[in-house]
């Protein structure tokens, strides 16, 4: 019998419930629970409004939520913020750098903030300028920095601490080609490291090449989680964007070959594969 | 609360600040450099408009000529550099006209009171135009001009009578200004200094403010912000830390640059005149003036951090806040009121009550319990504003920047649903 490693972030029966003006109470995140494991991308798919960003937002603390529970690397999200936020490292499209500072600043203010060692935050702030490259420009202001440079500095700064940690939430959003996959290749770097990587996304070509497992979420549920392999043998189907159709479909008891759309029901969300979004990595569809 | 990290985000608030223009234009180079030369070049000014003034020649007519027994009054006024009579006196024009359309200064009338005790007596009626600077001028002068024949035609015929100066006055009122050129440097020191002092301490905390809270969001860095591993309190204590200190250092700059600048520009300015003042501070007032800049940073710094929080740009920042820093200016005028001393009454209103203890501080008046009660008060207010603050950011639609509204729609809304 082989020893089961210990997850670093659990997710139980999670929920958030918000108060909207118009439509009343809405469920967000209703009753999600997964568990993650070190050297695993684990992949959030959804449409827009699914509930992805929310649940991410719960993990890092960022929001408090309603029911259920979770925790990262043991500690429980709702009794120790400040530990969960020191394990993990959160990027996404709207965490954005501090104009004003350099490069090297940015990077040297997010080792000490979250904790680094003090005596080693130099030597940590030297080879992450080193392994981006960032030295050409490390005392540039962040301002000044072309998109693809600033994409660099705010991955370094989500893993300056070196936390165990790491989530991406829909961080290919507004990148070009090049960049995008110069982001896939840094989560596949960390991934190797042994980092626990949650990573949502729309885009369902990005989520092909990276994920061990995906979890489909739809309404705030998850709808399926498992492998690629274990959602093609479970569904019969072989592409992702099929995979998840299915799954979505099935949720909203839409039979057969009808469409779902125009995407109202699915909260206005978007779903892209195939390349069919411009200026996103969507590239060609899975083999 | 975790002081090291307060410590590590305040350095990289004040990191930014000091790459942001506005701030330091805001908080150290106004400061320093604007009321130094404002004062200077008002003063420079006045002098100038002054001695334009002083050198205009007062343009007069004279419509009837005073009695011939004292004809010597209008001999006095044709003597006078300064005054040109136009016109014999007698000749027929319409004077008054001329004094309407400016074309003269004044008018004068010496008018004879027959019958009266007095054989020749004569009084003398001016018109001038009182808004005009010159015929104000005119009118002054000229009665200066009959005041000194007066008193010299007085003299004369006391002379005349053998009557001494004690006989003719038989009781005098004499004044005599006890207080020195210090007392009248501090009196004008303690309502400027304590003025300014206000206004610079609001001014400090005018930008920083916006910029930590408002600035955040547009930037988008807040989100950023919520995800290192810093507690809520420990980001929102190195925050205020931040915006307070901005303001201290914005009003004790202004404070040292008014000093040197009243010393090296009013000084000179005035010395060698009737208005010889010397500027001096009691040492004492130092530790008053530096534990007003605090309590009123920290006043500032919480109620504009609180609505400008609400704000999604810095543009929107502003507007929120500008009605507050010009409601500033209501209570400090109790500063200009200076028989009023700081009591239990004026100890309780607020930012009034800091202008007025610094004032009194500067003047040499220490009244300790007022001076207590002022402070207490101020940090009292600065309490409430921080339990509201903590209880504000309980709501995660304000954190996320979900609430679209102002402060005042949230307190309604949420607050106190």
């Amino acid at each position: 019998m082989t020893d089961q490693p210990r997850p670093t972030v659990s997710v139980s029966d999670l929920r958030k419930t918000f108060y909207d003006e118009s439509r009343g109470e809405v469920h967000a995140v209703d009753g999600l629970t997964f568990e993650c494991f070190p050297g695993e991308v684990f992949g959030l798919l959804g449409a827009n409004g699914a509930g992805k960003t929310t649940t991410l937002r719960m993990l890092s603390t960022v929001l408090k939520p309603t029911g259920g529970s979770a925790s990262v690397m043991g500690h429980d999200i709702a009794t120790e913020p400040e530990a969960v936020r020191k394990s993990l490292g959160f990027y996404s499209a709207s965490t954005a750098l501090y104009p004003r500072l350099t490069a090297r600043e940015t990077i040297d203010f997010f080792t000490r903030i979250n904790g680094f060692p003090r005596e080693a935050v130099d030597a940590r702030v030297a080879e992450l300028v080193e392994r981006f490259g960032i030295s050409e420009y490390e005392n540039g202001r962040v301002d000044k920095l072309s998109s693809g440079m600033k994409q660099k500095v705010s991955i370094a700064r989500t893993i300056a601490h070196d936390p165990p940690v790491l989530i991406f939430d829909e961080p290919t959003v507004g990148l070009d080609v090049m960049n995008a996959l110069e982001m896939v290749k840094v989560v596949r770097e960390l991934k190797a490291e042994g980092k626990t990587i949650l990573y949502s996304s729309h885009i369902m070509s990005e989520v092909e090449k990276l994920c061990d497992r995906i979890g489909i979420v739809h309404r705030g549920r998850l709808l399926a989680l498992g492998s690629l392999d274990d959602l093609r043998g479970a569904t019969g189907e072989h592409y992702l964007e099929d995979v998840f159709l299915h799954y979505v479909k099935e949720a909203e008891g839409i039979a057969g070959e009808a469409e779902i759309g125009p995407m109202g029901e699915l909260e206005e969300g978007v779903v892209t594969g195939r390349g069919t979004q411009a200026g996103e990595a969507g590239g060609a569809p899975h083999p | 609360m975790n002081w090291s990290q307060i410590g590590i985000l305040y350095r990289r608030e004040l990191r930014s600040a000091l790459r942001e223009r506005t701030i330091v234009v805001n908080g150290i180079l106004i400061p320093i450099f604007m009321y130094p030369i404002m004062l200077w070049a008002m003063f420079t000014g006045l002098t100038f408009v002054q001695g334009i003034n002083e050198g205009f020649v007062s343009r007069v007519a004279v419509q009837s000529p005073p009695p011939p027994a004292h004809a010597a009054v209008l001999d006095s006024l044709r003597a006078r550099d300064d005054v040109e009579v136009s016109g014999a006196e007698g000749e027929d024009g319409d004077w008054l006209q001329l004094l309407a359309d400016g074309e003269l200064d004044a008018v004068v009338s010496f008018r004879s009171l027959p019958g009266d005790a007095l054989p020749d007596n004569f009084s003398v009626d001016v018109h001038y135009d009182r808004a005009e600077e010159r015929s104000r001028r005119a009118e002054s002068r000229i009665r200066r001009i009959v005041s000194d024949y007066r008193t010299a035609w007085v003299t004369s015929e006391a002379e005349s009578r053998s009557l001494t100066e004690a006989d003719r006055t038989v009781f005098a009122v004499t004044g005599e200004n006890v207080s020195t050129s210090e007392d009248i440097g501090q009196l004008l020191l303690g309502q400027m200094l304590s003025f300014f002092l206000v206004i610079m301490v609001a001014l400090g905390c005018f930008v920083p403010s916006i910029d930590t809270t408002a600035g955040e969001r547009e930037r988008s860095t807040w989100e950023t912000l919520m995800t290192v591993s810093a507690s809520r309190t420990s980001i929102v204590t190195a925050k205020y830390l931040y915006v307070a200190s901005l303001g201290i250092v914005a009003g004790l700059l202004n404070v040292a640059a008014m000093m040197v600048s009243m010393g090296a520009v009013v000084r000179p300015l005035l010395a060698g005149t009737d208005d010889a003042i010397t500027f001096t501070i009691p040492w004492l007032a130092a530790p008053v003036m530096l534990a007003g800049a605090i309590a009123l940073a920290l006043f500032f710094s919480a109620a504009m951090m609180i609505l400008a929080a609400f704000a999604r740009s810095f543009k929107d920042g502003q507007a929120m806040i500008t009605p507050v820093y010009w409601l500033v200016f209501i209570p400090i005028l109790l500063g200009d009121q200076t028989d009023v001393n700081l009591s239990l009454g004026s100890a309780l209103i607020p930012i009034g009550n800091v202008t007025m203890m610094i004032r009194d501080a500067i003047g040499g008046v220490f009244l300790w319990e007022w001076i207590a009660v002022t402070l207490l008060f101020t940090l009292s207010l600065v309490a409430v504003l921080l339990l509201l603050a903590r209880q504000i950011l309980k709501f995660e639609d304000f954190l996320l920047g979900a609430f679209d509204g102002s402060f005042w729609r949230f307190a309604k809304e949420k607050l106190f649903a």
